[in-house]
Order: C-alpha cells, then sequence, then structure tokens
C-alpha cells in the first residue's frame, strides 16, 4: 500500500472542508457570537490539519495549526471576530486551496511557506491577546481538562480497549517477546473509526501510516488483509512496538480525520495491571485534544448505546463512483440504444419474415426497456448544482470590498440537478456573469442611494427545472443596460451600420453584447471588462448546448437567463431529409409541424416568411443552408418545421419528415472546423451517420 | 546477445506501410496508423474545411475523413475499388482517416535508408529507398496541422 491511492480521497475532502470552512466564515462575519459556528470551524480546521500531517504535507499542516490556534482563541473568548480576522482567515483558505492545486498537479504540495500569512495569524494572536504565547497554551489545557473528566468518563464506557482480548498467535508472541527485550515497549491501541465513514480501509491506512512513524507494528485483530479488505465494524486493534510515548501516538493516530477514539496502553505480561496504567493515559489524551471532546461525546454515546440499539443516525446511502465508470456506462446505453434501434429498423422493414405481431411487441417492449434504462443512467450522472455555487458568496463578498459597493447574494435553487459534466463547466460562465454584475450592472453606494433606491445592492442566482431544460437566472437590481449606449458604440466600433441599426430592435442591440470584444466597461478593471467576457460565456453556454439570453430595464436591473439541456448525450430527435441526406432536430425546440402551400410565402425585407396564426415567421431554407442547391422543380407544397428558441420562432423548410428516432449524440471530433450548424453526429439503425441541426445556430 | 543485437535494429529501422497518392508513393510510419479500411459512405458535413470529405462511422465511432490530395493541392479523388482509408490515431486529437489510392505494402526503413530533407515541401519529412523504389515518407503532423 502507498499513499498515493488515498490521494483522491485526500482531494475531495479537503474540498469539503475548504468549501464548509468558506461557509462558516461567511457566517461568522455576519454573526461573530455564534459558538456553533466558531466550534465548526475550528473542527474543519482541525481536520485538515490532521489529514494534511497524515499525508505528509508540512507546510499545510502547518499552517492550518496556526489557523486552528488563532480558533482557539476565539473559543476561549480572547478574541473578537473583527473583519480583519475575517479577510485574513479567507487569505488562509486561498493559500491552502493553492496547496491544494499543486497537490492536485502533482502530488506535492509545492514550496510556498506562506510565511506572511502565518505570522500575521500570530501576530493576530499576540496583538489581540496582549500576552505571549505562554497564556495561550495555559487556557486550552485547563479547559481541556475540565472537560475531560467527563470525556474519560464517556470513553471508559463507549470504548472498550478491545486490544486486551486480542491473544496473539504464536509467532506474534515472538515478535512481542523478541521487541519487549530489545528495550522497546510495546503497546496495544484499539482504534474506532466513525460509523458514518465511508472508506474505512483508507483510514485505517493512514492511521498504520502514522503509527509507523514511531514504531513497528507487530499485530493486526482483524488480521491486515481484512481490514484493508473492510472486513471489520468499526474499531481494530493493533500492537506496535516502540521507544516513543503511548501518548503521542495516539495523538498521531487521532489526527487521522473520521476516526473517533483512539485507546491504548502497554502490553504486559498481567492484564489487569494494563488498564491501570492505560487510564490515565486516555484522560491526558483527551485533555491534549479539547477539539475532539464536543465532536466525540456525542458520537461516543450513540457507540455507547450502540449494543441496545438506539436510533443511530441517518447515514447517506451513497456512493461514490468515477465519472469515467459512468461515462463508460453511458457510451454503453448509448450502443444498445443504437443496436435497438437497427432492431426496429430492420422490423419496419417490411420484409414478411418480420411481420410477425409478437415480434413487434417485443420491439416496442425493447423500446420501453432502454428508453427507462437511459433515463436512470441519466439520473445517476445528475449532481445538484450546489457544488458550483456554493462558492459564490465569498466571491461576492470579495468584490464587494474590493468595488468598495455593497451588495449581497440571493440564490435559490441549488439543488437543482444537471448532468454532471455541465455542471463542470458552468462554473465559469457563472461567475462571469455574477462578476458583470457586481461590476458593471450595480451603481455605487451614493449613487443608489440618490436614486432612493436601497444602498445595498442584491445580486440573484434562481435555478430551476423547466422540461427538459434547466433554467439559471443571474441578475441584479442596478442600472440596466442603456440600449442607446450601446447601440452608439457598436456604430462607433464598427460593428454594425447606423441604418442597421435603425431598423433593430431593443433585444437585438443588447444581444450586441455577447459579439466578441465588445466591451461596455467605461474603466478597465481586473474584476470584468477586458471585452472577453460575454462572449466567452456564450460561447461556453453554447458548447454545452445551451444559450443564453438577456432582459434588461434601464435604471431597473438586468438578467440574464441561461437555459441547459438537462442531458448532453441522447435526445429525441425529429429526422428529416433533404435530397438524399438526413439530418436529425432536436425534438424539444419543435413546436410544430405545417404543411405549407408555396402561394402562401410573403417577402418582408427579401427574406421569405410565412404567417401563421398571427405570427410572422421567418422561413429558413434547409437545402441552403447545408449549401445544396435548389430543387430543380418546385413543389406546391412546403414541409415546415417550426422552431423555437424562446420568444422566437422560425420555419425550417424539409424536403421529407422520416419521424421521431431517439439518437444518441456523437461528437464530429477535433479534426473538422465547428461550422457551428451542426453540433454533432448520431448513428442510424442502418449504420448511415446522419447529422445533427443545431437550430438555435440557425435563428 | 542476441536481445543486444535486435535493439539495435529496433532502434535504427522504422516500418512504413507504402501507399499510392496520384502516382506517388507515400510511406506512413506505421506507428499511427490504428487501421486500414475499405472505402465506405462518406457522410458529406457542410461548411467545413474543402479537403474534409466528411464523416463515416467507424465502427459506431464517427471518424472525420480527409482527403490528402485537396490538403496537399492535388487533384481530386477519384475512388476506385482500390482506393482506402487509412486511421491514423493522432495523440490528443483522436482518429482521422485519409483517403489513399491504393495500399501497397509494408516496409522496414533504415535510417541510412532514408534521406532527410528540408524544404522539399511542408508534407515530407525524408525519402526513403527500397530497392530502386523511392518513398515519400509523410510528416503526419504537418497534415494534422490546420495552418493551411
Amino acid at each position: 500500500m502507498d499513499v498515493s491511492q488515498y490521494l483522491e480521497i485526500f482531494i475531495d475532502e479537503t474540498n469539503e472542508h475548504l468549501q464548509n470552512l468558506s461557509d462558516c466564515i461567511m457566517e461568522l462575519e455576519k454573526d461573530p457570537e455564534n459558538m456553533d459556528t466558531i466550534n465548526e470551524i475550528f473542527r474543519a480546521a482541525h481536520s485538515l490539519k490532521g489529514m494534511a500531517g497524515t499525508m505528509g504535507f508540512k507546510r499545510m499542516q502547518h499552517l492550518t495549526h496556526d489557523m486552528e490556534n488563532v480558533f482557539q482563541e476565539v473559543r476561549s473568548d480572547k478574541i473578537r471576530v473583527n473583519s480583519a480576522m475575517i479577510d485574513l482567515l479567507f487569505k488562509c483558505l486561498d493559500a491552502i486551496d493553492g496547496y491544494l492545486e499543486n497537490v492536485k498537479e502533482s502530488s506535492e504540495e509545492g514550496t510556498e511557506d506562506n510565511e506572511l500569512i502565518i505570522k500575521e495569524l500570530n501576530d493576530f494572536i499576540a496583538t489581540a491577546n496582549g500576552a505571549p504565547s505562554a497564556s495561550e497554551q495555559e487556557q486550552p489545557a485547563s479547559e481541556g481538562s475540565a472537560q475531560s473528566e467527563s470525556a474519560s468518563e464517556a470513553s471508559g464506557e463507549g470504548y472498550e480497549k478491545k486490544y486486551l482480548n486480542v491473544s496473539p498467535n504464536e509467532a506474534e508472541a515472538a515478535k512481542i517477546m523478541e521487541a519487549a527485550e530489545s528495550g522497546k515497549h510495546v503497546y496495544g491501541f484499539t482504534v474506532y473509526v466513525e460509523k458514518e465513514c465511508m472508506l474505512k480501509a483508507a483510514r485505517a491506512f493512514l492511521v498504520f501510516k502514522a503509527v509507523e512513524e514511531f514504531g513497528q507494528i507487530l499485530l493486526y485483530n482483524p488480521v491486515s488483509a481484512d481490514i484493508e479488505a473492510e472486513k471489520f465494524e468499526s474499531d481494530f486493534s493493533i500492537f506496535v512496538a516502540t521507544t516513543e510515548d503511548c501518548e503521542k501516538i495516539i495523538a498521531a493516530a487521532k489526527a487521522v480525520s473520521e476516526i473517533e477514539e483512539v485507546v491504548g496502553g502497554e502490553i504486559k505480561e498481567e492484564k489487569e495491571e494494563e488498564g491501570k496504567e492505560t487510564a490515565p493515559a486516555v484522560q491526558e489524551e483527551t485533555a491534549d485534544a479539547p477539539a475532539e471532546t464536543p465532536a466525540a461525546k456525542p458520537q461516543s454515546q450513540s457507540a455507547a448505546g450502540k449494543k441496545q440499539a438506539v436510533a443511530k443516525p441517518v447515514t447517506n446511502r451513497t456512493v461514490r463512483v468515477d465519472i469515467e465508470k459512468l461515462d463508460a456506462l453511458m457510451n454503453q446505453v448509448s450502443e444498445l440504444i443504437i443496436a435497438k434501434n437497427s432492431l426496429v429498423s430492420i422490423s419496419s422493414g417490411g420484409s414478411g419474415d418480420f411481420q410477425d405481431q409478437t415480434f413487434h411487441e417485443q420491439i416496442e417492449y425493447l423500446e420501453r426497456i432502454t428508453t427507462s434504462l437511459h433515463e436512470s443512467v441519466m439520473k445517476v450522472r445528475m449532481v445538484p448544482i450546489e457544488s458550483v455555487v456554493a462558492k459564490f458568496p465569498r466571491m461576492i463578498r470579495d468584490l464587494s470590498r474590493k468595488l468598495d459597493k455593497k451588495m449581497d447574494l440571493y440564490m435559490t435553487g441549488e439543488d437543482t440537478e444537471l448532468d454532471r459534466t455541465v455542471v463542470d463547466q458552468i462554473g465559469d460562465p457563472l461567475q462571469h456573469l455574477l462578476r458583470n454584475s457586481a461590476d458593471h450592472g450595480l451603481e455605487d453606494n451614493e449613487t443608489r442611494r440618490a436614486k432612493g433606491k436601497p444602498e445595498v445592492g442584491s445580486i440573484f442566482l434562481n435555478a430551476f427545472q423547466e422540461g427538459n431544460n434547466v433554467i439559471i437566472q443571474v441578475g441584479d437590481d442596478g442600472n440596466g443596460i442603456d440600449v442607446d449606449a450601446v447601440r452608439a458604440k457598436a456604430i462607433e466600433r464598427g460593428v454594425i451600420t447606423e441604418e442597421q441599426a435603425e431598423s433593430m430592435s431593443q433585444k437585438e442591440i443588447v444581444n450586441l453584447l455577447f459579439l466578441p470584444s465588445f466591451s461596455m466597461a467605461k474603466k478597465i478593471t481586473d474584476i470584468s471588462g477586458r471585452g472577453v467576457g460575454l462572449d466567452v460565456v456564450r460561447s461556453n453556454i453554447e458548447a454545452l448546448g445551451g444559450d443564453v439570453e438577456v432582459a434588461t430595464e434601464l435604471g431597473e436591473g438586468t438578467t440574464f437567463t441561461v437555459r441547459l439541456p438537462l442531458t448532453l448525450a441522447i435526445i429525441q430527435a425529429l429526422m428529416v431529409e433533404v435530397r438524399d441526406e438526413k439530418y436529425a432536430i432536436a425534438l424539444n425546440s419543435i413546436s410544430n409541424i405545417e404543411d405549407i402551400p408555396v402561394r402562401d410565402i410573403k417577402y418582408v425585407e427579401a427574406s421569405e416568411v410565412i404567417h401563421l396564426r398571427g405570427k410572422v415567421i421567418p422561413l429558413i431554407r434547409l437545402e441552403e443552408v447545408v449549401d445544396i442547391g435548389p430543387k430543380e422543380e418546385q413543389p406546391e407544397h412546403l414541409t415546415v418545421v417550426i422552431v423555437q428558441k424562446g420568444d422566437n420562432l422560425a420555419g425550417i423548410v424539409v424536403d421529407r419528415l422520416m419521424g421521431q428516432q431517439e439518437i444518441v449524440i456523437k461528437s464530429l471530433g477535433k479534426f473538422i472546423n465547428n461550422n457551428k450548424i451542426i453540433s454533432g453526429a448520431t448513428i442510424l439503425g442502418d449504420g448511415e451517420v446522419a447529422l445533427i441541426l443545431d437550430v438555435n445556430v440557425l435563428m | 546477445m542476441a536481445n543486444k543485437a535486435l535493439e539495435v535494429i529496433e532502434k535504427q529501422s522504422k516500418q512504413y506501410i507504402v501507399v499510392m497518392v496520384g502516382n506517388e508513393q507515400y510511406g506512413i510510419d506505421i506507428s499511427y496508423i490504428d487501421n486500414i479500411v475499405r472505402m465506405q459512405k462518406i457522410t458529406r458535413v457542410p461548411r467545413i474545411q474543402p479537403y474534409f470529405n466528411g464523416i463515416i462511422n467507424l465502427r459506431g465511432e464517427i471518424v472525420s475523413v480527409m482527403s490528402i490530395r485537396k490538403k496537399m493541392g492535388l487533384e481530386e479523388d477519384v475512388f476506385t475499388h482500390s482506393s482506402r482509408i487509412i486511421i491514423l490515431k493522432i495523440e490528443e486529437k483522436g482518429a482521422l482517416g485519409i483517403i489513399v489510392d491504393e495500399v501497397r505494402e509494408v516496409v522496414n526503413l533504415s535510417e541510412d535508408e532514408i534521406e532527410k530533407v528540408s524544404n522539399k515541401g511542408r508534407f515530407i519529412n525524408g525519402i526513403g529507398t527500397h530497392g530502386d523504389e523511392l518513398i515519400s515518407l509523410l510528416e503526419i503532423n504537418a497534415i494534422v496541422d490546420e495552418g493551411q
């Protein structure tokens, strides 16, 4: 076993702890007196320290240790929380995040010592305390001993010294004898892992690794193979030969996160004696780590009650799965659907053998199964957007400072779920939009007061599901977009001509903001305004198969609406034909299908339109879009697929409709330059390739 | 000892697949080649680079197919029964098909049978001599490169 296999767990957990810390510190800023939050921060910092220590990331451990010290002081009411401290804590988080990034890239923490931050932390303790660090150590000690009584009592009940019941086999006994003869102490330990812990074997390994720094492990109970295979309840025992103190080893083992309790003592011939000897050790050890006591107490009670079947806390019944495995599963489902489609196409081929009624029924049955299988796999891949949006409150706080504007972020629908791949990639665009709102959207404090608006600006992020799409709205109650200014700028930059500007609607003008190199920022800041913002946002979102729209009211605010597809890989599509080429149009963008007599086509500004139920709908000839010449003879009737994007409609003229089909979206690869109108390809039942039209681009 | 001798040979010689494009023989480094398939229906993709013919279905995967003739500025392809699509595997960018008129043979060329050329043409990195035949060795990176 080597430690690198736990690197992923370490990274995951550090991320969780960092997020948790960030949330708590935000909370603390609002409510500096909240003891629960302070305790939570302390615990998270402590766990971080322990994890960094076991993984051998000394710099990270050092930093988190000093951070923990600050909280020690806060807990004991020696330091008041103030905004300078909050800033400093966020700096720490950023530094830890920096380490984590290094770990992710190179499995090393890097060489940055962050001495400055550490010094600031220590200064903070010193100045706030008004006393040298001596008193600092005194305090936790006395606090700890106050609690140690109840704690040791609890540990006495809840945590049996099971190692006392372990009987070594001959070989092990020989080893123990040998170690004892060579002048080493032999200690026995029983380690209790938290019951909710997902990867007990990993924890056990980390404990072994920590312990092995001090000495040699002589005996495992259960045997090490069983521990590796997680074949133990929640505790295991080890015998260690060492020259170090028992307490040191206990402390090191307890520093591993999700370890609930460690009890231990020297192994001697008479077992009665051991019991007495170890008792003070346990007491001292709890005093050493007061951080654990508030957490350990309720847990120890539940551990004690285990045998009486007291209700355990409901654990989340989840499994962590590598996204690659899910991708593989998804690919297999895709293959299955392609195979199913080819069966369908054979059965509808009409040759006599396949006209059997039961055959058709079975095919239909198969279709139902594959469709629901696909849905299940999709659901497995769905994760709440929370993981992405959780970092935004912190970001807005920082922006508020930096820009010297007062603002609050309101978020709803954090539990809205999206495909994992989409969630991974939606962070940057949303961040861009929020920064945009903070920087350009909101007015400064004086302007807001002068306008009679509340001084504190509001930024909101609302997510919800709508049909097959997820909508994320990002907006503010700032000044809105000055359409005339955009128009003037566009003309000045030569993006549009004055004549064009005349005929453009407000909405069209506002949409110019999404063009590359079109920034409205009056002054360029490092937050936004380099003209790389909105066009990147749009292309990122379009790459995910979504789109973005903007609505604005001058003086009232701006809202960006991001629309994303729920799924990426498999969609229902309408298959259409132009001459002998087959194209797929996503069913969810189709509003209806019309048969239009050619004589009903009207012209507006030399473009073909149709007038349908009170609406003027522009016609798009697919043959022109895909560069096939017009037909030699014009038919009298046109087949028109009416597609919808937001409030806009367009009619796509095709030769023939082939029907609806479930299709698997495949990428065109990296060689062909994306021409945007084709968003991918799919393989039909007969093995032929059809292209998928992106109607959003056509409109 | 025998192993050592073998190593020396491996170091110095490379295998090439010899293909015909027009009336010229080209050699493609075999380590780039994933597969060779018969000509099949190529689905046209509108509005792409002119030297791409389109995409094919290679056992359930979509693979882009390039006309090496058009890329090198030669005349249009004429597909015959001996035309083949050579599937190259390119790191990072994935699979790419190139159309050749004929696949001839696999040859071993040692370093002293290859004459390095510079500025001879963008797509060639050397000329190999095999018997009395000349084989132009294709520079795959130049073919994949989009800098045209």
